[in-house]
């Protein structure tokens, strides 16, 4: 077999495999074949530029992260094989390219030349690796491996549905067919852009942005082997750079750090000038990337100011967003932003579609991270699926029982993601004379945090003047105090009032926003006598005014009890812009941590009595 | 400029050359061709109301799944069993058999769906939705009597997969070779629950609205089976209230008026049979639960065919509860008193206390009956 055809196959078990991972991240998949947690985010552990980045903000190597060697190592050995042998991103590339590649040896060989705008990668990873040092990380908005997951969870996959059919999994997971994500076409264009770079240039994105290539090239000067020219077969006629996927000039002194060892130039070279050798000499090649002293220092400058930059806007402290709730098990904010990669692997698992990527509700630094938005989804109360495939523990992995401080873990509580709120002035008991209470309804703990009591609200039109009245019927004018709406004198409907459990009427004798005195309850009403369930204490005279009340339940919050799943504001049913009821990070439970950023965050409000 | 005038030849190219027939009819006529085509086409699409293009399609009707069942007048309505032990195979089939066992209520090729309450993501332990077991048994009687298929299907409130998986329902489905219809949006269809508009002032909640109507489509018979449990607006929710679950939309909007759409489910499906499950009855802190203290085991199984009695009797016997309290039973008996077929087999009853009077509500206690 040759070389290539080896190189061939090991691609497209690596892409294959990496769309059978990404596509199977769902929480049935997970809970009926807990097996997968192993694999799920494994093309995420074991990108050595995630381990580096993790290992500077956090000092320390999480989990699965110490897969990363299986990378690492053989390119100590061998050169940059990742980029053309594993990566999935770099094969779709690789793929584009080949689609639309160029007729005629000259324009291969023209496009496979060598530029110098190959170095600006050097500076992309040493400024995010500086950033990186000083407690945010960056490399996640281009890190091949980080960009594809991404980039596929909010755009690629949720493309299934139309006009492709959406794709049904066993187990009832669905792909594709109604995932919503905020700003997904953002992410959506930006890699159909990436991938029709290549046509302009074989690999752009691999031969100009890549970090991670960037960091395998700085490595691949230590490899014991790579392509050596014998200049005295080479006839110069450069055949070797039709096919040349780095761009690094087999052809003359080699480009160690550009060479993706794709095994192209050895395979075209018509006279075998070229070969894969042990320990060649120095001399006949360029050991390092040619990135400049000085723009490597002004790299690092850009790198060691961009935490300040993003942070003076207050985001993550004092000015942090009342819309920013972030997965249960996630980190207190400035440790989440040290480790959240933004690969967007939580909002692929989530089974609601809750979590969204984040725009700049947390500054600049959070673009991409996962927020949640109970208007599309809201966390699921035995759910832990998020910190299960997250690779870098900024979502740490939770049990249900520690998710909801049950067993073990009633000591600690359940961990709250915020508090909710409501808006009096949108809800419908509260300012529209409406019943409703799907919050109470639908509020999944127990006791629940959203309780209601019995008010009385006065009518529109509801005061009235008396006619005649005994203890226990009232008679009132037939146009009491005006007209309704329609201009029509106010006459009643008869059983207009009487009312049911959810909504009764009474009458208080002295009507009024707070009315005081005796309240008795409506049984039933003709054309203009109410006839009541009780006696009245004091019979209004007639000429006197009374008001006609509706009384029904109203919400109320134990804020105590409440653990920000959101569960109301998603059934809200008033849904404008914003829910009646809604969810604020007040009270979350992470914020707790001793160094958090802003303390005040996780200060619950004092319950009510 | 020359001064000679010489004859230009005709020219391949250029101003002056010679056109032939053949050429000009032919480009001649493709552009032409091109013109009437696009006026036509114009023609054809213009709309000069400008509302043709808004037309909804006709909304589809459920059919009646009770019309095919020969349920003699003098059968009863309402079953009723307890069993200390709640060893639910035998309850189910002692719980049938006054009504005439599952073979009267499916046929051998049916295809049967069963509408178990799925609503929350709980621990059939906590009495928020339908005990699996109960499912289980009602599938293998299904199978037993021959169904071609068994179908089970919910809307819930919550993530549809995990609510499945964590009631146990998705379980004994697969177990018991039960296809599970998970809520995809394609599924749901705006059905004519009435001609008519909805018209509040005579508490009508639903005209027309989306239902998931793919699997109700395909059945041949529907099965209810509901948790009795509390609720915090409608005080109970027993088995009309489990058709919710068919509802799509954004059907939240109902609780505004709940009475009125309670008693609507009720016309929304005519059901082949309803069985309560009363084995664990949610007391209060309902529709969810979420604590064992809000579970009182109550043994008990009613299979019936009219959901009005049997709502009646669940809420006074199992919740302990006043039902002529209760709103929508009334406007339910009002309702079904409307409705032609149900007024023709006198269904739709409030009043459980008149079934027992004739005997159309049967009880049986299995605690002492040996295994």
């Amino acid at each position: 077999m040759r070389i290539t055809t080896a190189r061939i196959i090991s691609q497209s078990v690596f892409a294959a495999l990496f769309l059978a991972f990404i596509t199977l991240t769902s929480l049935s998949m997970l809970s009926d074949y807990p097996a997968l947690r192993f694999w799920l985010s494994k093309f995420l552990e074991i990108d050595p530029l995630v381990a580096v980045s993790t290992a500077m903000t956090t000092h320390t190597l999480y989990k699965g992260l110490l897969w990363s060697l299986v990378v690492l190592l053989p390119t100590l050995f061998l050169g940059r094989f990742f980029c053309n042998w594993v990566c999935p991103f770099g094969t779709l590339h690789h793929l584009t390219g080949w689609l639309f590649h160029r007729r005629g040896l000259q324009a291969k060989i023209d496009a496979n030349q060598y530029r110098r705008s190959a170095v600006l990668k050097y500076y992309i990873l040493v400024g995010m690796l500086v950033a990186a040092l000083f407690g945010t990380l960056q490399i996640g908005l281009l890190d091949p491996l980080v960009f594809v997951h991404r980039a596929f969870t909010v755009n690629v996959l949720p493309l299934l549905g139309r006009p492709v059919p959406a794709l049904e999994l066993p187990g009832g997971a669905v792909l594709g067919g109604g995932r919503l994500h905020q700003f997904g076409w953002i992410l959506g264009f930006a890699f159909f852009v990436l991938l029709t770079l290549n046509l302009v240039r074989p690999r752009w994105f691999c031969r100009v942005l890549c970090p991670l290539g960037a960091l395998l090239g700085v490595l691949s000067r230590f490899s014991l082997w790579r392509i050596e020219r014998d200049p005295r077969r080479c006839v110069n006629c450069n055949v070797c750079v039709q096919g040349c996927e780095g761009a690094c000039e087999p052809d003359a002194r080699l480009r160690r750090s550009e060479c993706f060892v794709c095994f192209n130039c050895i395979e075209d070279c018509p006279h075998g000038a070229l070969r894969f050798a042990f320990l060649p000499s120095r001399a006949s090649e360029v050991t390092g990337p040619d990135a400049g002293r000085r723009g490597v220092v002004l790299a690092a400058l850009s790198g060691l100011f961009f935490c300040s930059w993003t942070r003076a806007a207050g985001k993550t402290t004092r000015d942090f967003s009342s819309r920013v709730i972030r997965p249960p098990g996630a980190v207190e904010e400035l440790e989440f932003l040290e480790r959240c990669l933004k690969c967007d692997q939580c909002l692929r698992v989530c089974p609601t579609n809750v979590l969204q990527p984040a725009l700049f509700e947390t500054g600049l630094e959070g673009l991409w991270t996962p927020v949640m938005n109970f208007r599309i989804g809201f966390c699921q109360l035995h759910c832990t699926a998020c910190g299960y495939v997250c690779p870098t523990g900024a979502i740490q992995h939770l049990t249900v029982d520690e998710k909801l401080g049950l067993g073990p873990a009633a000591e600690q509580g359940p961990v709250r993601l915020g508090t909710a709120h409501f808006d009096l002035g949108r809800c419908l008991p509260w300012s529209k004379n409406t019943p409703c209470m799907v919050c109470e309804e639908i509020c999944p703990v127990s006791p629940k945090a959203i309780y209601s009591e019995y008010q009385q609200f006065l009518l529109r039109d509801g005061r009235k003047s008396v006619t005649a009245a005994t203890a226990n019927s009232v008679t009132l004018a037939e146009t009491a105090t005006g007209v309704d709406s329609t201009g029509a004198p106010c006459r009643f409907v008869a059983h207009q009032f009487r009312g049911d459990e959810t909504a009764s009427y009474h009458v208080r004798t002295t009507p009024g926003p707070a009315g005081t005195g005796q309240s008795v309850r409506i049984a039933d009403n003709n054309v203009d006598t109410l006839a009541l369930a009780a006696a009245l204490e004091e019979v209004p005279p007639p000429g006197t005014e009374v008001g006609i009340y509706i009384e029904y339940k109203v919400p109320k919050m134990d804020t105590s009890r409440c653990i920000g799943c959101g569960l109301c504001e998603h059934a809200c049913p008033v849904v404008g812009d914003r829910r009646a009821v809604y969810v604020t990070p007040e009270g979350e439970t992470r914020s707790e941590h001793e160094g958090a950023a802003d303390r005040n965050r996780s200060v619950r409000l004092r319950k009510s009595l | 400029m020359t001064e000679t005038h010489q004859q230009v030849p005709p020219a391949e190219t250029g101003p002056g050359r010679q056109l032939s027939r053949r050429e000009f009819l032919l480009r001649g006529g493709t552009t032409v061709a091109a013109a009437t085509a696009t006026a036509g086409l114009a023609v054809w699409l213009h709309d000069d109301i400008g509302t043709a293009g808004l037309a909804q399609p006709r909304p589809a009707t459920i059919k009646n799944y009770f019309a095919a069942v020969d349920y003699p007048e003098s059968a009863p309505r309402v079953s009723i069993v307890r069993d200390a032990r709640d060893r639910v195979d035998g309850m189910v089939g002692a719980a049938l058999a006054p009504l005439g066992g599952i073979e009267r209520f499916v046929r051998k090729g049916d295809c049967v769906l069963i509408k178990p309450n799925v609503g929350f993501e709980r621990d059939p332990r906590l009495g928020a939705t339908t005990h699996p077991e109960v499912v289980r048994s009602v599938i293998r009687l299904c199978r037993r009597a021959g169904a071609r298929r068994v179908l089970v299907t919910d809307n819930p409130i919550e993530q549809a997969a995990a609510c499945f998986a964590r009631t146990g329902i998705r379980a004994v489905a697969d177990q018991e070779g039960a296809r599970v219809v998970l809520p995809v949006e394609r599924y749901f269809q705006p059905v004519a629950v009435r001609p008519t508009p909805p018209d509040p002032a005579r508490n009508e909640a639903l005209g027309t609205w989306p239902i998931l109507w793919a699997p109700l489509e395909q059945a041949d018979k529907v099965i209810g089976i509901a948790p009795i449990k509390d609720h915090n607006l409608c005080s109970a929710s027993m088995l009309m209230k489990n058709w919710y679950g068919l509802l799509g939309g954004r059907r939240n909007q109902f609780h505004q008026a709940i009475h009125d759409v309670i008693s609507d489910l009720g016309l929304l499906v005519s059901p082949t049979l309803v069985i309560a499950d009363g084995l664990r009855v949610l007391i209060r802190n309902g529709p969810t639960g979420g604590s064992l203290n809000d579970v009182r085991p109550a043994h008990t199984l009613v299979a019936a065919v009219d959901q009005v009695a049997c709502d009646a009797w669940c809420y006074e016997n199992l919740l302990q509860r006043d039902p002529t309290r209760l709103r929508y039973l009334e406007l339910a008996h009002r309702k079904f008193g409307l409705d032609a077929y149900s007024q023709s087999r006198r269904f739709g009853r409030h009043d459980w206390r008149e079934y027992e009077r004739t005997g159309l509500l049967v009880e049986q206690d299995l605690s002492n009956r040996l295994a």
